[in-house]
């Protein structure tokens, strides 16, 4: 085997399991947790009055009586087909119902991430290009201010002001992109954090180094330099924390879903949780480990075609 | 190598200082504009109210912090579930909310053996499901058949079964009569056939209920003889009605003649509770459930009309357990019944909206008595000296101890009402006056359920209330052969375990008002006084802010909300 194909072998290989491994603690995991999702198909006041016999026949309906091995090698083996079988709450199949809401999270997602790529490159270039030390300063200050805001606060916020008194914009609901814009900028901005504290800290790194030196020296503008040279180099490091902001994505979109009463992915995940829903949760954490996955090896696998020393030492046989 | 760099921005020093400046001032401008102009349509409220006849037409605009799980109606627990159900199906029954009294609806007339074992429903003639098919006593049989049994091929789940429980079977002697008969007596299947809170009897087409809970999913199917249909329903989002064409029979006791009002309704789901407020405030909505405590008065003031009911069955109640150590002791049930200021959680927790419970039943439920003259009331002194009689002597640190333990009353409750913790709160600091160490652990539904099936072994008291307005709801909460909240059995000292079965077994023998209310008085006697099983502390209520422009929303006896008569007077 080519140190190339045994590169991408291993890293795949490290892929499946992750989303195996998930798939077990998710299952593990709800089934060690006390409550049980037949109780919470009734009225909680009611609970103790139920007939053991209307449980187990409702249990029987979920086959949550059978051993709990078998359970996991029968939802397993569905699971590789395909097959998540139907959320015990709302009885919608499971690959159906996260289908039905996955677009509204990814252009949630997908937007609030070009925003925050936008944002950050534009604090790091103001950061980078300003000659004014209290901008530098100000604008530096930003990613560490972003990252703390509480989604929750920005988004009540931001309703306040641009949908309940100016109108601007829908406070709730899908209404197409106008419904969109509050969400994305809401999301955005604790993920440009991140972003953008790199992005800074790469910038001014770069603009020391050796190349950038000989550019000047070659008479190659202010903008030019930047641009050109130091864009293209510095915005590697932030490549790697792909994995970190689909994360910080992730959680964000939980709560911004929720201010903006949205359909979504995260919103979907909390009251799977909360209800136990072990099929419904099950499905959600093997797609966002399939996705955690999936970035994170195109990113090991795209690594190499941009950086020509990782390249190298694949070359020499030394993959890693 | 930074000297060189320095030397070229030096240089250079100069240029392109004016976007940044300039845009900063922009973004500046903006935002200052963007808040004045806020601040100026700060006062758009309600607009003025019609001249009180019903128009036809519009769309309502409600919102609601729970979204519809699943279309079909006879499963749900929460209140949009149960809101949605109202509206799309109709019951055999319609329970008077003022009197309690059970009214005709879909059955015209009934009557009932002696034993309360067989209930023979006449029904209307005129009634069909919007798919067209007649409304008969076929249909009445396919639905309690499955909503008692549940369909395991379908993966429908035996909903009514705590409901009708006992449920033999649906006869059907002709077209137009229904009989339902028990294995036992059940006077409370009467208020039953009128139920319209979690789970409720609604009628679906035969056509429906042959599908599966997968199925039911595509709410256009899901097929009832309600005055509104499925338009949609969006998981998470909404759910959209719209008016049942050439309905023509709602409750006689609403005297509302034809199809509905309003064209459509759109039940939104907002979780958030500023949003919910915000989008009634700036117009989005025009009513909203689930309006917090502290937003009464703001809404109010603002011109909003805040309507609500009290919550129809028990009080939110601490129910004791009488095998535990200490609530055991009936001394110390007896010294927390009176050693907590209903006052101080009026004033600082509810609003007008709620009330504090003078009885373990809401005082709209029939057969309710007033307690608040004898055991229901603050009275610490009372409540010291029972503790002090009954050998519990302070201890250092202000919490009374007997044999070497301390007075620690382990409370478990659920979060899922905003009043719950603080009203708790408030209990727990005036006991610990007295002496009690009240421990509370106020929880989600989710952790609740899972701590209930321990709280024979764990806890001394269970928090919560039962929403059913029929006084056999004791019966249901409290018999040792039920729900047994108290968990009483032959070894529960000081109580008579025999006298207390037997006082609310006999709830469920008669229909009788007068005998009904005596037995109601009875078993309320016996768990609230005699041996002080529950410790009731406030009445629930469900609360809308509307405006102006909104009229006719109905409250049921279960407090659910009925849309036929509802309408708007601005048109839209």
């Amino acid at each position: 085997m080519t140190p190339v194909l045994h590169y991408i072998a291993l890293k795949t290989g490290r892929a499946l399991f992750v989303v195996w491994a998930a798939f077990t603690v998710t299952f593990v995991l709800l089934f060690v947790l006390p409550a049980n999702p037949v109780d919470l198909l009734f009225d909680p006041a009611e609970l103790n009055a139920i007939p053991p016999e209307v449980k187990a026949q409702v249990a029987d309906n979920y086959g949550f009586n059978e051993p709990v091995v078998l359970q996991y090698l029968d939802r397993l083996g569905h699971a590789l087909t395909g097959d998540f079988g139907n959320s015990v709450q709302s009885g919608k199949p499971v690959v159906g119902a996260v289908l039905d809401v996955l677009p509204s999270t990814l252009a949630l997602a997908a937007g609030a991430l070009a925003l925050a790529v936008l944002i950050a490159f534009g604090i790091a270039l103001v950061a980078t290009a300003t000659r004014r030390a209290w901008l530098r300063n100000l604008v530096e200050t930003l990613p560490s201010g972003a990252v703390s805001v509480p989604v929750f606060l920005s988004g009540v916020l931001m309703l306040q002001i641009f949908s309940f008194q100016l109108g601007w914009f829908p406070s709730f609901g899908d209404q197409g992109w106008r419904s969109l814009v509050l969400p994305l900028v809401t999301l955005a901005i604790p993920v440009a954090g991140p972003i953008a504290q790199l992005l800074v800290r790469s910038f001014a790194g770069e603009f020391h180094s050796g190349y950038v030196t000989t550019s000047w020296a070659k008479g190659a503008t202010r903008g030019r330099i930047i641009v050109g040279d130091v864009l293209r180099n510095a915005a590697l490091p932030a490549l790697t924390i792909a994995g970190v902001t689909f994360g910080n994505l992730i959680a964000g979109a939980v709560i911004t879903e929720t201010v903006f009463a949205r359909k979504g992915v995260g919103r979907m995940t909390q009251t799977a949780i909360n209800t136990l829903d072990l099929p419904l949760v099950a499905g959600i954490v093997v797609l966002v480990a399939v996705s955690f996955a999936v970035i994170n090896l195109a990113v090991d696998l795209i690594f190499p075609v941009l950086d020509p020393r990782l390249r190298a030492t694949l070359t020499a046989g030394n993959p890693g | 190598m930074s000297d060189l760099r320095s030397s070229i921005e030096n240089a250079e020093s100069g240029r392109r200082r004016w976007p940044w400046i300039a845009g900063g001032a922009v973004l500046a401008v903006l935002l200052a504009a963007g808040i004045t102009v806020a601040l100026a349509r700060g006062d758009s409220g309600a607009k003025a109210a019609g001249d009180g006849s019903p128009a036809r037409g519009g769309t309502l605009q409600f919102a609601l912090i729970d979204y519809q799980r699943s279309p079909d109606p006879q499963w749900g627990t929460n209140y949009a579930e149960s809101l949605i159900g109202n509206n799309v199906t109709d019951k055999l029954t319609w329970q008077d909310p003022d009197t309690g009294e059970i009214t005709p609806w879909l059955a015209e007339s009934w009557e009932y053996n002696a034993d309360l074992t067989e209930f023979t429903f006449h029904l209307r003639k005129d009634v069909t499901f919007s798919d067209g098919t007649r409304f008969d006593s076929a249909a009445v049989k396919a639905n309690f058949d499955q909503y008692v049994h549940g369909d395991q091929k379908l993966g429908i789940n035996p909903n009514g079964a705590v409901l009708l429980s006992g449920y033999v079977e649906t006869r059907t002697p002709d077209d137009w009569t229904a009989v339902v008969r028990f294995a036992k007596p059940l006077a409370s299947f009467l208020q039953a056939s009128s139920f319209t809170a979690n789970a409720q009897p609604g009628f679906l087409s035969l056509a429906t209920l042959k599908l599966s809970a997968e199925q039911r999913t595509d709410a256009t199917k899901v097929i009832g003889t309600g005055p509104f249909v499925y338009e949609s329903w969006e998981e998470q989002v909404k759910t959209v009605l719209v008016k049942r064409k050439g309905y023509n029979w709602a409750p006689p006791a609403l005297r509302h003649q034809g199809e509905a009002y309003l064209d459509r309704i759109v039940f939104n789901t907002i979780p958030e509770a500023s949003v919910r407020t915000g989008s009634l405030a700036s117009g989005t909505i025009d009513a909203t459930l689930d309006v917090g405590t502290t937003d009464e008065e703001p809404l109010r003031a603002k011109g909003f009309k805040i309507i609500h009911r009290s919550v129809s069955g028990t009080a939110i109640y601490f129910n004791f357990n009488s095998r535990l150590f200490p609530t055991n002791d009936i001394a110390v049930r007896k010294a927390i019944q009176l050693g907590w200021n209903r006052e101080s959680i009026e004033k600082t927790v509810l609003t007008d909206s709620y009330s504090i419970a003078t009885s373990v039943l809401n005082k709209s439920v029939r057969g309710y008595v007033d307690y608040s003259g004898s055991v229901l009331k603050y009275d610490p002194e009372q409540a010291k000296k029972l503790l002090d009689d009954a050998g519990w002597k302070l201890g250092a640190d202000g919490i009374r101890v007997k044999d070497g333990k301390r007075l620690e009353v382990k409370l478990l409750g659920i979060s899922n009402l905003v009043v719950n913790k603080p009203a708790y709160e408030s209990v727990q600091q005036d006991l610990r006056k007295i002496g009690i160490d009240l421990q509370l652990t106020v929880v989600p539904i989710p952790d609740y359920s899972a701590q209930v099936a321990k709280a024979k072994t764990d806890w001394n008291v269970t928090a919560a209330n039962r929403s059913r307005n029929d006084p056999a709801a004791l019966n249901l909460v409290y018999n040792p052969k039920l729900g047994n909240s108290s968990f009483l059995d032959a070894n529960s000292t000081g109580v008579d375990v025999n006298e207390v079965t037997t006082a609310l077994d006999s709830l469920e023998t008669t229909l009788d008002p007068a005998e009904r209310d005596a037995y109601a008085k009875t078993a309320q006697d016996l768990l609230v006084e005699k041996y002080a099983l529950v410790n009731p502390i406030y009445n629930p209520s469900q609360v809308i802010a509307h405006a102006d422009h909104v009229h006719g929303i109905v409250f049921d006896a279960q407090s659910r909300n009925h849309f036929v008569n509802a309408w708007k007077s601005n048109g839209k």
